[in-house]
């Protein structure tokens, strides 16, 4: 099945801006990561359509798959 | 405090300690046994013990000490070991009762390791100068050595110009100076300590970096103490292959990467949150008031390498390399003159807060701002409530009547502020605010004006001690996990928050980025500084040292329901525009504030002295 990917700043120099992307009905988003080719360290934080998601989740045809690399500040 | 005297024992270490009366002119050295685990790793832990000791009703009096000390690993050769912190009472932060809050400021450069090979850990500035003078702190034969000097010819310099001043004298020594905004002390109550770095030195250009929080700045200016000059031989300590190790480790570390340059893979800086909060709309906009747009956007990484070259450089041996230092490209496409230091904070505060998006432009306030030795947190969220508030008042607007996206107007405001001009803005927004009347939208929790993190994201700031984000490290949480009920906000302010302090206890730099119990903590206070403690122990003396700081806001007359809150506009008015959760109602905060003071209230007895003792 297809779903959008997003990727952000670091993420996004790395790879690209949005693509869709076929998945399997059961994977789960590490397994999605894993597959972009992206470190499961450099990404801090998963929106599945807008909402935080976690590594375990599976997603839906269509969805939309936003990955954002780790941040902090001071 | 040499290895010699490490030991698990806190009695059993002594630092070294010079108490300069700036009145009289005269030093005096101690041997200072540690009363505890707090006073060994240093930084606040062991300031605020000091301040604690003291009733101060007013900043700017004789008895307000300014402290400089270091962390135990400031000087070893543990990545980012460089750190200096300047503490005191602030003329800034100031309870509802009108009396000072405590603080402490901190930053890197080279300043601290030359400081600390002096062979000195820890200087109190007692009283005040009657005319301006500089501290020279160096090695002597038999120890170190403290003396005043006349500092008549740094008058009206930038803390640059006072560093390259200075440096022309003691090419072998690094500088912490204030700026015109200390020096006006009496109507610039944002004044910071400008630091100098090796960078600076050699190219003289402007790459200083800052301890701005709180006003220690305008505080030493008030004492005449334009200037501290730190003159020791580099005492470089070996590199050991378990050092060699823990420096790896904090390389390699996901804590530091995302502050490692964009060219090697790392996240390019702070600058790389505009992106990542701007998916959520939380990019601070017009007064902390983001609209839903795109404006910020033009202030991303991408768009500004067209216009500007941009530098990834680094303090004194550090490889996390964070300074994105951006140059104007000459018209062959070479490297012309330095434009600005492009962190988050001063690129939101002076761009896209005060509805300045232009990147030349935000570099020409940021460049400022630095000059004139303000913290940039603190003017930019003051001028930001200047223009909501002209935006709010078209027929009688404040000062010069500046409004979003006024750069002209805007620079006027700021070079004013920091000349002594304008004390309306440069004693901050809650002053500002309780003048004009309307207090909902100024920035400031406790009266330290709020960083580039919008308040409706972070109820942790209510219980940040030096700061919001600096002493509270929960800023991004609502970002990066999208938590937002009760049980989390209170495990994360009781907990894990609060840890981000330990860093200023120890000589480290946050961006190490892994908790402070981490194994490469515990590795390196071993490895370079021969204190072997156990994890669990660092996390007690680091939490002693906040809720004795928390225990400190409470003495100081703080109210612990009126002041710990947020900006009302939070609560009364919520954002539309920002898509992550909205949940910080008057209620929420209420509660959350009985369920922290419930855990932290029972540990903070028996942190103060009891006072007269």
């Amino acid at each position: 099945m297809q779903i959008k990917v997003k990727l952000y700043a670091s993420l996004r120099r790395q790879k690209f801006d949005e693509a869709d992307w076929e998945i399997t009905p059961d994977q789960k988003i590490a397994s999605i990561v894993e597959q972009l080719g992206l470190a499961r360290q450099d990404v801090g934080t998963v929106l599945v359509n807008g909402l935080h998601a976690g590594w375990d989740e599976t997603v839906a045809e269509g969805d939309v798959v936003s990955l954002l690399p780790r941040m902090g500040g001071g | 405090m040499s290895e010699k005297t490490i030991s698990n024992n806190p009695e059993s270490v002594v630092y070294k300690r010079c108490t300069v009366d700036l009145a009289s002119g005269t030093t005096t050295f101690a041997q200072v046994p540690c009363k505890n685990l707090e006073d060994v790793l240093g930084g606040f832990g062991r300031s605020f013990q000091i301040l604690a000791e003291r009733d101060i009703a007013e900043a700017y009096c004789p008895e307000n000490p300014v402290i400089l000390n270091t962390g135990l690993l400031t000087g070893t050769s543990i990545m980012t070991g460089m750190r200096s912190y300047f503490s005191g009472y602030s003329p800034l932060k100031k309870s509802g009762t009108g009396r000072p809050g405590a603080m402490w400021s901190t930053g890197s450069g080279n300043f601290g390791n030359k400081f600390k090979w002096t062979g000195l850990d820890e200087v109190i500035f007692e009283n005040r100068s009657d005319k301006p003078v500089y501290a020279l702190l160096k090695e002597g034969e038999n120890g170190p050595e403290v003396e005043l000097k006349p500092a008549d010819h740094l008058i009206g310099l930038t803390g640059h110009g006072k560093i390259m001043a200075l440096y022309q004298e003691y090419p072998e020594a690094h500088f912490a100076a204030i700026g015109p905004a200390g020096e006006n002390w009496e109507n610039n109550y944002m004044g910071a300590v400008v630091m100098s770095t090796d960078n600076e030195l050699k190219s003289g250009e402007p790459k200083s970096r800052f301890a701005g929080r709180g006003g220690m700045g305008s505080l030493m200016g008030y004492k005449n103490l334009l200037a501290v000059v730190a003159l020791s031989s580099d005492k470089l300590q070996k590199i050991t292959p378990e050092i060699r190790d823990v420096n790896r480790d904090i390389l390699k570390s996901g804590g530091s990467a995302r502050f490692q340059p964009a060219s090697q893979g790392g996240g390019g800086g702070t600058w790389a949150n505009i992106e990542v909060l701007q998916v959520f709309h939380a990019v601070p906009l017009n007064n902390f008031r983001p609209k839903g747009n795109d404006d910020v956007e033009r202030l991303f990484r991408d768009e500004v390498e067209k216009e500007f070259d941009i530098a990834t450089e680094a303090c004194h041996r550090c490889g996390i390399r964070c300074h994105n230092n951006l140059f104007y490209k000459n018209e062959d496409g070479s490297r012309g003159k330095l434009a600005a230091k492009f962190d988050f904070e001063p690129l939101i505060l002076f761009g896209s807060n005060l509805g300045v998006h232009e990147p030349a432009k935000v570099c020409d306030l940021i460049h400022r701002c630095d000059l004139l030795g303000m913290d940039a947190i603190s003017l930019g969220t003051t001028i930001s409530y200047v223009l909501d508030y002209n935006e709010r008042h078209p027929e009688k607007p404040l000062f010069n009547g500046a409004t979003f996206g006024d750069y002209d107007k805007i620079t006027e405001l700021i070079e004013d502020a920091g000349r002594g001009k304008l004390p309306g803005i440069a004693r901050g927004v809650k002053r500002l605010s309780e003048e004009t009347g309307e207090t909902s939208y100024a920035m400031h929790v406790k009266g330290l004006e709020l960083p580039a993190y919008l308040p409706d994201t972070n109820p942790g700031y209510m219980f940040a001690i030096a700061g919001g984000h600096m002493s509270m490290g929960t800023h991004m949480m609502l970002a990066k996990e999208g938590k937002h009920s009760l049980e989390e906000w209170t495990q994360a302010i009781t907990t894990g928050g609060l840890l981000q302090v330990g860093y200023d206890m120890i000589g480290l730099c946050k961006f190490v980025g892994v908790g402070i119990g981490h194994d490469i903590i515990v590795r390196a206070l071993k490895e370079a500084a021969g204190l072997e403690i156990a994890s669990a122990d660092i996390v007690a003396a680091v939490r002693r040292a906040y809720l004795r700081g928390l225990a400190l806001e409470l003495r100081q007359g703080f109210h612990e329901e009126k002041e710990y809150t947020l900006p009302a506009q939070v609560m009364d008015a919520p954002n539309p525009k920002v898509t992550l959760p909205k949940f910080i109602t008057n209620e929420f905060l209420a509660e959350l504030r009985q369920r922290v003071w419930s855990v932290f209230k029972p540990e903070m007895e028996g942190l103060l002295p009891v006072q007269g003792e």
